[in-house]
């Protein structure tokens, strides 16, 4: 049999893990405590899986990290206890904890290059791991890795072992980790945010690999995510996190198709949104504002001798698609699919070699500073990264106010009251014009974001992965109010994302890119609803699997 | 600030940078002769007159010491300025610009390398002339290249962040986009080179004084009184301990100072200078 631990028979109903009326508490600089997890109490069963899920500063990391006894600086568990394989993780002594590490609680951290060495090749790592942790000896761990790598599906073993972190990709990365973390077979795995660095089709093997995992071990294993798509894939019970308690706890099936708790449906309204009707703005008639016609870009490979340096590869090739006045296109693809890219040369940032750019019927420069003053003020960008698109040492209410001065030759007061009626439209409190960006929520930031481009009154807006760093809850009040504001200045907008709820939400047409090309376009709803192309249908039913773990009358309708 | 002062090693930087500046803006006045006139015979032992007896002049080698910091503390502020005030402005143009004038830029610096410190200094000051404005701007010239490349490596990170992109795309020149932008971001950085290129560039006059190429005779200098007191070494050594003292206590609180000041301002993480 491959699978080394799968001798043992699954699931014993006995508890593993019993974790009672546990808390938290985290003391700041001030002295002043914070309860970060505030009275959880749950079971694991042997065999089974457990979802934590709740929103970042939910306290679900700190939990994860408390299951393996292990609280973060200045923090205490200050009530409770945590019951694994008999021991009260809570009392043991550190010495007695690391004893335990690895062989009786194993956790697969969030950032698998940040736990990894950077200096040492992977098979040295986890041959380490099996020899001061299993107690084996060089040559028996030597084989084990091998045998480890070769389950965690990374082929060709040999070679791989011999790399280093950083010349692998984050999903080979992941199954290092993972297999580092089931070396020892431990009673419990947690997981913390498995996916969250990965792209959808990594993401699906990863979870492929996990749920394997799953099915073979005998012990628990508790996977903390926000990501309610990967809790609905692989756990048999959910636990959803607010504020450093449980807001609902119980089976997925129960769970997802009668929430009980308004927080729970927020969580799964993002997730569902796949579902809900288009509410994008249609189109206007007349000509395009924005052509494009067979756009291609290469990045220059540095040279040493000749200042022409020569092309790289096609990062984009041969891409066409026009946006009327008033409508909004997503683009979606992967990560590496060349949506950004597509984007940066829209917005001016970079300039394609091949193809053409036509705005408004004329012909459109490549880099902003070659463009007309009013095609700059007319083609505005969002950025992806809220805080980064804000400069650190400047109130935000500057930010907001300088378009306005630039482009429409406002005085100071003047477009101090523009910023304030800005700052309205989307929610935001004229207050806030005199913060720095630091004092703002994520929300806040990419909110101050899209009022700065639309300062300047454009008639193009690029926004480029815009709700990607941002919480579910928020992600929905960001685009509320984009979409608000956009169907009353009637902005166009190039939706750039990979997140599919957003454009069935905001867009009405939409192109699927990947490898630089666009496979398919057409009205989003004939796309999600009947995909052409394979790659496409594998994209959507990545997205799609929350609904259906919900809603199981969708799900015989699909398959 | 309040962070700065936790650290012990930070305060006593801080604390001797101060006593020297205080002492130094006081001397006129606390002083107990005037520093360059002949007072009795030369090399007279320390006693209850002259606490640290008298030069091979005649001239009281305690009020001299006191006086000694501060035309040395002028040039090593002032070109501490110069060299960050210009330093940052060239290096992030460089990192704003890339491309040919980038090059330049690190040719010159990079050429500056190569060449030894007090031949540059020797050349300009004979080019020039030997005076307090023209020290000023040699060592400015001597400190800036190293504020050039760190300014730089910043300028380059920062000009990947979306609101310099945001900037970009809405057609900002390019000084707007330095002054708006870059410098604001790098002012935590800049406060942290400035202590530290002001530490290098006092140890710089000293030793140019020393070797007769930086503040000319009769100034009161801690450099020139280690010069004159060489030869007087093995009989009269505290005429060459107590200035040298001088200058390392003033070095070691600047060095001090400026670790506790990166410290808490956390430049130490790596964060390229970003707020």
């Amino acid at each position: 049999m491959r699978w080394g631990w799968m001798r043992r028979e699954v699931a014993v109903a006995e508890p593993v893990l019993q974790v009672r009326a546990l808390c938290i508490e985290w003391r700041g600089a001030d002295g002043r405590a914070n309860r970060v997890v505030d009275g959880v109490s749950f079971d694991l069963a042997a065999g089974a899986t457990l979802g934590i899920a709740g929103e970042s500063g939910s306290g679900k990391s700190t939990l994860a990290r408390a299951l393996l006894g292990h609280c973060r600086a200045g923090s205490a568990i200050t009530g409770g206890s945590i019951h694994l394989d008999g021991d009260d993780l809570a009392a043991l002594s550190e010495a007695e904890l690391a004893r335990r590490r690895g062989r009786v609680m194993a956790m697969v951290p969030q950032n698998p290059l940040a736990s990894l060495t950077f200096h040492m090749p992977v098979g040295r790592q986890l041959e380490e791991v099996l020899r001061l942790r299993a107690g084996l000896s060089a040559a028996a761990s030597r084989l084990r890795a091998l045998e480890l790598f070769d389950q965690m599906g990374l082929p060709e073993a040999e070679r791989l072992a011999r790399r280093y972190p950083h010349q692998l990709s984050g999903g080979q990365r992941q199954r290092v980790v993972l297999a580092c973390a089931v070396a020892c077979d431990p009673l419990l795995l947690v997981l913390d945010e498995p996916t969250t660095a990965l792209d959808k089709t990594t993401e699906a093997q990863v979870l492929e690999l996990v749920r394997r995992l799953r099915r073979a071990r005998k012990g628990a294993m508790v996977i903390v995510t926000h990501d309610l798509n990967v809790v609905a894939d692989i756990c048999d019970r959910v636990l959803v996190m607010q504020h450093g308690r449980i807001v609902e706890q119980g089976p997925v099936g129960a769970v997802f198709s009668a929430p009980r708790e308004a927080y729970t449906r927020v969580l799964l309204g993002a997730a569902l949104r796949v579902e809900e009707a288009s509410r994008a703005a249609p189109a206007l008639p007349g000509p395009a504002l924005l052509e494009v016609e067979g756009l291609g870009f290469r990045y220059a490979r540095p040279s040493l001798l000749l200042r022409r340096a020569p092309l790289g590869p096609p990062i984009l090739d041969g891409i066409g698609l026009s946006v009327a006045r008033g409508e909004v296109l997503g683009v979606i693809g992967e990560s590496g699919s060349g949506k950004t890219t597509l984007g940066g040369i829209v917005a001016g940032l970079l300039d394609g070699q091949a193809g053409a750019l036509r705005f408004d019927g004329r012909l459109l420069p490549g880099l902003a500073r070659q463009r007309t003053r009013e095609q700059r003020r007319r083609i505005q960008m969002v950025f992806q990264d809220p805080l980064s698109s804000l400069n650190p040492r400047r109130r935000v209410g500057d930010a907001v106010m300088r378009p306005m001065r630039l482009f429409q030759g406002l005085d100071q007061r003047e477009a101090a009251r523009g910023a304030a009626a800005l700052f309205e439209e989307l929610g935001l409190e004229p207050a806030l014009l005199s913060r720095f960006p630091r004092q703002l929520s994520g929300g806040q930031q990419q909110r101050v974001a899209i009022a700065r481009a639309f300062a300047a009154q454009p008639d193009l807006l690029i926004c480029d992965e815009i709700t990607s760093a941002l919480d579910a809850s928020v992600q929905a009040q960001v685009l509320d109010h984009l979409a608000a504001m956009q169907r009353r200045q009637g902005t166009a907008m190039l939706l750039i994302t990979h997140d599919l709820a957003v454009v069935w939400r905001m867009a009405r047409r939409v192109v699927v890119m990947q490898g630089g090309r666009i496979l398919e376009s057409g009205a989003t709803e004939a796309i999600f609803r009947n995909p052409e192309n394979p790659y496409t249908a594998a994209l959507l039913g990545a997205a799609s699997r929350a609904a259906r773990a919900g809603r199981p009358e969708l799900a015989e309708a699909r398959e | 600030m309040g962070a700065a002062l936790r650290r012990p090693a930070a305060l006593l930087g801080g604390l001797l940078v101060v006593i020297h500046l205080v002492v130094a803006i006081a001397a006129p006045w606390i002083a107990p002769f005037a520093p360059t006139s002949l007072l009795d015979a030369p090399l007279e032992p320390p006693g209850a007159t002259y606490w640290l007896g008298t030069d091979d002049l005649g001239r009281d080698a305690f009020s001299r010491l006191l006086w000694g910091g501060r035309v040395a503390m002028l040039v090593a502020f002032a070109a501490g300025a110069v060299a960050v005030l210009g330093g940052a402005l060239l290096g992030l143009a460089a990192g704003y610009r890339r491309g040919g004038f980038d090059d330049v830029v690190m040719r010159l610096v990079e050429m500056k390398l190569a060449v030894p410190t007090i031949l540059f200094v020797a050349i300009f000051v004979t080019g020039f002339g030997q005076s307090v404005p023209v020290l000023i701007v040699a060592v400015g010239i001597i400190q800036m290249m190293g504020v050039v490349r760190t300014s730089r490596a910043a300028g380059i990170v920062l000009m990947e962040q979306g609101y310099v992109r945001a900037a970009q795309l809405n057609g900002e020149s390019g000084p707007v986009i330095i002054l708006r932008e870059l410098l604001p971001n790098v002012a935590d950085l800049l406060a942290v080179e400035f202590a530290l290129r002001a530490s290098s560039a006092l140890l710089l006059v000293s030793a140019l004084s020393f070797l007769g190429l930086g503040i000319s005779p009769p100034t009161p200098d801690w450099g020139l009184m280690v010069e004159d007191g060489m030869a007087l070494l093995e009989s009269e050594p505290a005429l060459v301990l107590a200035p040298a003292l001088c200058i390392a206590t003033l070095v070691l609180g600047m060095n001090l100072a400026a670790e506790g000041l990166a410290d808490a301002l956390g430049l130490d993480a790596a964060r390229g200078g970003g707020g």
